[in-house]
């Protein structure tokens, strides 16, 4: 072992340098127990920067790694997008990029298509997206908020195997988006489980295609959806819910109230807060709604499947598919975050 | 003779590499051993020049979807093996002065201008196109027979076979009768036998006319009739490719319209069933099927520009082509080989039955639908593969009506591909 640690001082300065700045650490500390001994050994440059600098600058020194890591991977994308928005051609170097200015918006949005003058497709397929999504929203959401509360409620109750049940409901939040969509599709494929057993039953005499048909892909998303992610709202929610103090229903009961008047006056309204932000996180969630639906091969196109497949990134580039996608991306981006500044904004007003 | 070019060329090769001995990155995709073969062979180039080739297999997906963005940003390998022939034009290393380029133009005139730039100017040599590959249907012959109706024979026509085909699903209570892959490729040969041109005089493409109608409302009568599955076309949304093959493998179909790449893939996959390759149905147009294949190009930037043109020049070779064509039983696009033939020793008869009837699909094609060769070296091809599906499916499943779905064809090809 000694002669690893030779040969590491032969071949390398580092621990050169690591012995010399836990040797200035071991002069400069002041300490009276072991523990914070070793902490002020190691921690000495902190400690200096404090004593030079005050303790004003010292948060900004703890955000800097994450806020490295968010500016790298969320800022910077962001920008990237805003440029690709404003700028047109194949390429996904701004160098071979021609400035394109509100084009884009053009291609995507207008009824006649700039570059050819003749009737523009783009802005259907997108209004389309946008529609169909839309639906997918207003039904899942409140679907999914209702299940989410109904479960946390009856999971909150002292009942039989209360850790298992939750545990249960939470399991496929832990899932794979791609195992969701690849287990369900083992259910609802045209000779899946549900086909085949109605037609044993005789409910059905063909086996339906449940994720193509027009009629029910719609309805399989949302419950899908659903399923795959209730366990976390329904955590949140039972979280909210352990925060209501229980002396406020015993009072009731010495009261004489009703379970239901109990429900309505106590539950509902302490746990506003609670729904609040599950409403708009599941709104928002829905919105950017694709991995699962995209495993399934639904037969419709969410907004997120739209810029997908126009960005070109993945299968066939075209001309402009990167700068309209970009744009895409850009206005759905604009409303989901008025959709968070709205949470923000009204559950501020509730902690006030 | 072939002994004879074979120890000028290690001579020649030999005195090149004296200078320098380079290794070269090249990036693979295979649909059964392909990228085996090359590697193999890339084996004698190194003896032969004292270049050594690192070959990187890698899937399908990987080379479409980001080779490009690596030759955008300039971390790209120095060659490859691709299908978007001419989308990648402007990124090939042109290897004309490193080749004998007159006993290239005697041996692939035919392949080279798909990885040309439009216009006809260009004159260049990029790459080789490893082998040919021909769209054309496949047939359960088992099931043919069980329904005791007849293969109908050669020169039959789409109406002959569609027929055919609903006596059979009539017959043994099929879902359906045919299964095509979820892409214009697969479309545009039937198309071509109903007249449908592509292109106007000028070389423009124009899709929508006559020929192209008359298919578009044939197609869409044969998924009312049942003829074609509900999971295949109208399953997919948008412009995605959805392959055909498993209902095919599943026996839920009596033909897939697919091509000469599957050959492999069925000899190996299909053991309950007969299945046979059969002459590319026609029409008022022609007996049309879509050439195609995958090509090893170079890229300009490598900094190997001569031993990636000398390794690309090994392959290209007569003998080597033929040795590829054997050994990965693929018909070859060198026209010295299509004319003598290869001797598929390792292959089943089977394969080399269906290797017969695709490369005479080819000859038919080029003879009677000339514009299956023109979409092929069309350098925006890849752009109507998707949008034609988007559209049909639409008309298809009553979402649209079949006029303006065709309307819409030629307006969103015209955005996509306007520059």
């Amino acid at each position: 072992m000694l002669e690893d640690f030779g040969a590491a001082l032969a071949a390398s300065r580092w621990p050169y340098y690591l012995i010399a700045y836990v040797f200035v650490g071991a002069i400069m500390v002041r300490a009276n127990s072991v523990g914070s001994w070793i902490m002020g050994v190691i921690g000495w440059p902190i400690e200096l920067a404090q004593k030079l600098a005050g303790h004003g600058p010292l948060p900004y020194l703890f955000l800097l790694p994450n806020l490295l890591v968010f500016g790298l991977f969320t800022f910077a994308p962001f920008f990237i997008n805003i440029g690709f928005s404003a700028t047109e051609g194949q390429s996904i170097l701004f160098e071979d990029r021609a400035w394109a200015g509100t084009d884009n918006f053009a291609r995507l949005l207008s009824d006649v298509q700039p570059d050819t003058g003749a009737q523009n497709r783009e802005d259907d397929k997108f209004t389309r997206s946008v529609i169909d999504t839309a639906v997918f929203v207003v039904f899942q959401v409140p679907i999914m908020v209702l299940f989410a509360l109904i479960t946390a409620l009856v999971l909150n109750r002292d009942i039989v195997g209360r850790g298992f049940w939750r545990s249960i409901f939470f399991y496929p939040v832990m899932l794979s988006p791609v195992v969701v969509g690849f287990l369900w599709t083992l259910v609802l494929k045209r000779q899946g489980v549900l086909s085949l057993t109605l037609m044993q039953w005789g409910w059905i005499d063909e086996p339906i295609q449940w994720l193509v048909d027009p009629r029910w892909t719609m309805f399989w998303s949302v419950f899908v959806f659903t399923w795959a992610h209730l366990g976390f709202y329904m955590l949140i929610l039972l979280a909210g819910l352990q925060a209501i103090p229980r002396d406020l229903y015993e009072a009731a009961e010495m009261d004489g109230t009703s379970n239901w008047r109990a429900l309505t006056h106590i539950t509902i309204p302490l746990l506003m807060p609670t729904l609040l932000v599950v409403f708009v996180l599941s709104l928002i969630k829905a919105f950017q709604a694709f991995e699962e639906l995209f495993a399934m091969q639904v037969s419709w196109i969410s907004v997120v499947a739209y810029i997908f497949e126009t960005s070109g990134l993945r299968g066939t580039p075209t001309t402009h598919g990167l700068g309209i996608a970009a744009t895409a991306a850009l206005l759905i981006a604009v409303f989901l975050a008025l959709l968070s500044l709205l949470q923000i904004a009204r559950s501020g007003r509730g902690a006030r | 003779m072939f002994n004879h070019k074979m120890a000028a060329f290690a001579v020649l090769a030999t005195l090149a590499t004296t200078a320098s001995a380079d290794e070269i990155e090249f990036l693979c995709y295979q649909d059964g051993n392909e990228c085996d073969v090359i590697a193999a062979m890339a084996a004698d180039f190194t003896a032969a020049t004292g270049h050594t080739v690192k070959t990187t297999t890698v899937g399908y997906e990987v080379v479409r979807d980001q080779l490009e963005n690596q030759l955008q940003t300039g971390s790209a390998p120095d060659l490859a093996r691709v299908t978007n022939l001419g989308g990648l034009n402007q990124y090939y290393h042109d290897l004309t002065p490193y080749v004998d380029t007159a006993a290239w133009e005697g041996s692939y005139s035919a392949t080279l201008p798909w990885m040309r730039a439009p216009g006809g100017e260009d004159k260049g040599v990029y790459g080789w196109l490893t082998s040919l590959t021909v769209t054309g249907p496949y047939v359960n012959v088992t099931m043919f027979e069980d329904a005791g109706v007849d293969l109908p024979g050669d020169g039959a026509t789409w109406d002959d076979w569609m027929a055919a085909l609903g006596e059979v699903k009539g017959a043994l209570g099929l879902d359906a009768a045919m299964a095509m892959d979820r892409t214009a490729h697969r479309w545009a040969g039937p198309a071509f036998s109903y007249g449908a041109k592509f292109f106007n005089d000028a070389g423009e493409p124009l899709l929508v006319d006559d020929g192209f109608k008359s298919f578009a409302e044939t197609f869409v009568g044969w998924h009312k009739d049942g003829l074609m599955p509900a999971d295949g076309w109208p399953a997919g949304s948008g412009t995605q490719y959805r392959n055909a093959a498993p209902l095919f493998l599943g026996g839920q179909v009596a033909m897939h319209m697919s091509g000469s790449w599957m050959i492999n893939n069925y000899a190996s996959n299909i053991s309950d069933f007969a299945w046979s390759a059969v002459p590319i149905p026609c029409g008022p147009g022609g007996c049309g099927a879509m050439p195609g294949g995958a090509a090893i190009v170079g890229f300009e930037s490598t900094e190997h520009p001569e031993a990636v043109a000398a390794f690309i020049d090994f392959l290209a070779q007569e003998e080597n082509a033929a040795k590829f064509a054997s050994e990965t039983s693929s018909i070859p696009s060198h026209q010295g080989l299509q004319a003598k033939g290869v001797d598929y020793a390792n292959a089943s008869p089977a394969v080399s039955e269906a290797l017969k009837v695709f490369a005479a699909n080819a000859g038919q094609s080029a003879s009677t639908t000339p514009q299956a060769f023109t979409f092929q070296g069309y350098a925006k091809n890849f752009v109507i593969y998707g949008v034609v599906p988007d559209y049909i499916t639409q008309a298809i499943t009553g979402e649209m009506s079949l006029d303006d779905a065709l309307a819409a064809i030629d307006a969103d090809v015209a955005a996509k591909i306007a520059e």
